[in-house]
């Protein structure tokens, strides 16, 4: 799931201290489950900014939310009345859901509550770790199931490089060497001649660094009949 | 439902510390809503005085009791029972609120604080009695009513034997291979590995030797022990020939006295905090001075302790400790006692008292140490009790007595808890015994009342109650999603305060509760 961080507090104040309404909106989704933008998150955070405001003696009226998804425009137009009302909007979401609300209503101030951080697992109940990048090609058959591209940090192809020492990384000695934990897995199944396999270059165009990427599936889009159809019965 | 609310305001709590106006308190909890009686008291916990509140509250048709201001720990659940009994009142709508510990005494240095805070106090206690709601116990058969001693010492032993004049099956669980006197069935090296299920149905799985077998239980008594440690501290490491304290004794009990002159030497804890097992050791090695100096006068003993505090009747040990000789040193922690490694046997401490530098030429030194079992750890993860930060098993909460744990069916004795004589530990034996054998015998149980609840809707089943709960209370329902099997709940809210979708709440502790109860304390401002 996508795993995300709150903002510093005074971070926060500081981007909507000009703004006299701010609509504080939340998510269900990952990021309630990753405790930092669900609406527990968003009752302490218009709880804090409503002490904060106290405190230094200024009026801002914190309107609080929650949606189902807040990447899913749906989700979002039932709150639209309350979008509207407002100065600025206080994304608890990822940042796919504070951009929904950003290019669904583009004459609206959006400000991200939350640092988007990583694709992660959640390894135990407060930890998570990243073992994905999304590079749109995926070859973990013939790495043991474990992903080089996200848990090496130099993403290597063909590891492990000269700095893995006792299962570490010379990059954080607190970090594990994927490709040491790629070949203690490969033994593991009997299938350690895979460490000998040479994998040419990726084809990097299908990752982020062919431009922004979008999924299209032809089968599952509706006809131009059937949009008009849907838009007319909303 | 809701009638009103009856306020009791007890005057002996109220006027101790001489701090609080209490005929203002009483005026603060009439004028409030939904209080329909308030009464004030001499001394609410005496029986007497229970009828008449009781005859009160049935004439002015209260459902609802809030004793103020009373310490929660000592009121008796006793008396909150023939009251709700007597009254026809539901349990879950009385409370205390317990001004002395919460503002009497963290105030008594600005005194100007207690009277404002004990009145706040009071109106969101009244605000708070007035949205509980009337809860209620399920009960249960039992599937058995054997009960599970761990531990066959001195504690266990008794245990066993109160359980089982009782007439419930019991079983021994015992780690080493000694022979053991006891009724029921005795399983030597044998330990706990892991508990399932809950009070009335509790499933064991014991390794016996190398074999595993389930063992279920209504209830489970912890007499696991102490244990002996071994060397401890710089001196006793410098000094090859130390004995720890125990052995003294076994000399003792064999009849072999040592001559000479020995030392008993505490080992005090190394970050300075003061244990139960300083004050048993002290006691431990006035016996043993008392008792070789009465055997054997030519022999010299020479007590070396940082603290000396003899409690109740180890006061006539001591008295007779120093008219039978027994030599006192008490010394200073910065300056900690050492050997004299030239000359081998002698003990060179600080006398604190005297501020004198000893010289002690010594033949045999004893050191007194004593920890708790450090099996207890995976006993109290296994049953899912607490332990504390000394090692040993940790009761429950004062009202439920000494010798219960927090979980219902599961009960503690003896040095298990921290050390102590084996008079006292077999009287603690006989307790625990007694309760789990009243326990397992009801044939059936109570749970429930203020436990957690999960609203399905709001569930993503995420897993993080799964995870979270330390009694393996909430699980994945066929529906997909999260449950909580309410035998297990004990009512801790961990969970209602993790659920990252809000899905789960504690009755009575519920947020719309919990945040009325806090806006009433802060004048209604938050």
């Amino acid at each position: 799931m996508i795993v995300a961080e709150r903002k510093p507090l005074g971070e926060i104040a500081e981007m909507i201290a000009p703004y006299e309404k701010v609509c504080v909106i939340g998510c269900r989704s990952c990021v309630a489950i990753c405790l930092a933008g669900g609406e527990k998150e968003v009752n302490m955070l218009v709880s804090a900014m409503g002490l904060l405001n106290r405190r230094t003696g200024r009026t801002q009226n914190l309107d609080g939310l929650v949606l189902e998804r807040q990447c899913e425009k749906e989700w979002v137009k039932e709150v639209e009345d309350r979008i509207l009302e407002s100065d600025v909007i206080l994304s608890m979401s990822c940042s796919l859901g504070a951009q929904t609300i950003g290019d669904m209503y583009p004459e609206k101030i959006v400000v991200p509550g939350l640092n988007t951080a990583i694709f992660g697992v959640p390894e135990e109940q407060g930890v998570w770790s990243e073992k994905c990048l999304g590079c749109g090609d995926c070859i973990i058959h013939t790495t043991g199931g474990i992903c080089p591209i996200a848990r090496c940090a130099k993403s290597m192809l063909n590891g492990p490089c000269g700095g893995s020492s006792d299962g570490h990384c010379e990059v954080n000695l607190e970090l594990d060497c994927a490709w040491y934990a790629i070949h203690e897995r490969l033994k593991l199944q009997g299938r350690l001649e895979l460490m000998d396999m040479v994998r040419p270059p990726k084809e990097w165009n299908t990752s982020h660094s062919g431009g922004r990427r979008v999924i299209v599936r032809e089968e599952a889009r509706l006809t131009s009949h059937q949009k008009r159809a849907t838009e007319e019965s909303q | 439902m809701n009638r009103g609310t009856q306020v009791v305001i007890c005057r002996v709590c109220s006027e101790g510390a001489g701090l609080l106006d209490v005929d203002k308190l009483a005026r603060v909890a009439s004028d409030a809503p939904g209080v329909c009686s308030t009464v004030v008291v001499e001394r609410a916990c005496n029986k007497k005085t229970v009828l008449e509140i009781v005859d009160d509250a049935m004439a002015k048709e209260a459902d609802r009791l809030l004793v103020a201001p009373c310490s929660k720990k000592e009121i008796s659940p006793a008396l909150f029972q023939t009251y709700a009994k007597k009254a026809k009142m539901n349990e879950f709508l009385m409370e205390a609120v317990d001004i002395i510990g919460e503002v009497t005494l963290p105030h008594r240095d600005d005194p100007t604080r207690v009277q404002p805070k004990a009145e706040a106090k009071l109106r969101s206690a009244i605000v708070r009695i007035n949205m509980l709601e009337p809860l209620q116990r399920t009960e249960e058969r039992m599937r058995t009513s054997n009960v599970v001693v761990i531990g066959a010492g001195a504690a266990g032993i008794e245990a066993a034997s109160v359980a089982s004049a009782f007439g419930l099956h019991t079983v021994i669980i015992e780690k080493s291979e000694k022979k053991i006197d006891a009724p029921g069935v005795v399983m030597p090296k044998s330990r706990l590995i892991s508990a399932k299920g809950h009070a009335g149905n509790y499933i064991l799985t014991i390794e016996v030797g190398e074999k595993r077998e389930t063992l279920e239980c209504a209830a489970i008594v912890v007499a696991s022990g102490g244990d002996w440690r071994e060397a401890k501290g710089p001196i006793v490491d410098e000094l090859q020939v130390a004995k720890p304290l125990h052995h003294l004794e076994q000399e003792i009990g064999e009849g072999r006295l040592p001559g000479g002159a020995i030392i008993i030497l505490d080992t005090p804890d190394p970050k300075g905090i003061r244990t139960p097992a300083q004050d048993f050791m002290w006691e431990e090695a006035l016996h043993c001075a008392t008792h070789i100096r009465r055997k054997s006068p030519t022999t010299e003993v020479y007590l070396v302790f940082q603290e000396m505090r003899a409690m109740g009747l180890a006061e006539f040990d001591y008295k007779e400790a120093s008219e039978l000789g027994v030599k006192f040193i008490r010394y200073d922690s910065k300056k900690p006692p050492k050997v004299d490694t030239k000359n081998g046997t002698r003990l060179i401490v600080t006398d604190m008292a005297q501020e004198e530098t000893l010289s002690l030429a010594f033949d045999t030194l004893y050191y007194a140490s004593v920890a708790p079992n450090p099996d207890n750890a995976a006993i109290a993860v296994a049953l899912r009790i607490p332990i504390s930060s000394s090692g040993g098993i940790r009761r429950g909460s004062i009202q439920r007595g000494p010798v219960a744990t927090p979980r219902p069916g599961i009960f503690v004795c003896g040095t298990a808890k921290f050390p102590k004589s084996r008079e006292v530990a077999r009287l603690e034996g006989k307790a625990a015994g007694l309760m789990a054998a009243q326990f397992a015998a009801a044939g059936k149980w109570e749970f429930g009342g203020s436990v957690a609840e999960v609203t399905s809707d709001k569930c993503s089943a995420c897993l993080t109650c799964v995870r979270t709960c330390p009694y393996e209370a909430p699980f994945i329902g066929i529906a997909g999603k999260a449950e909580i099997a309410i035998q297990m709940c004990q009512g801790c809210g961990i969970c209602a305060g993790i659920c990252p979708s809000k899905a789960i709440e504690l009755h009575n502790y519920t947020d719309d509760q919990l945040s009325a109860e806090t806006a009433a304390y802060l004048g209604g401002d938050f």
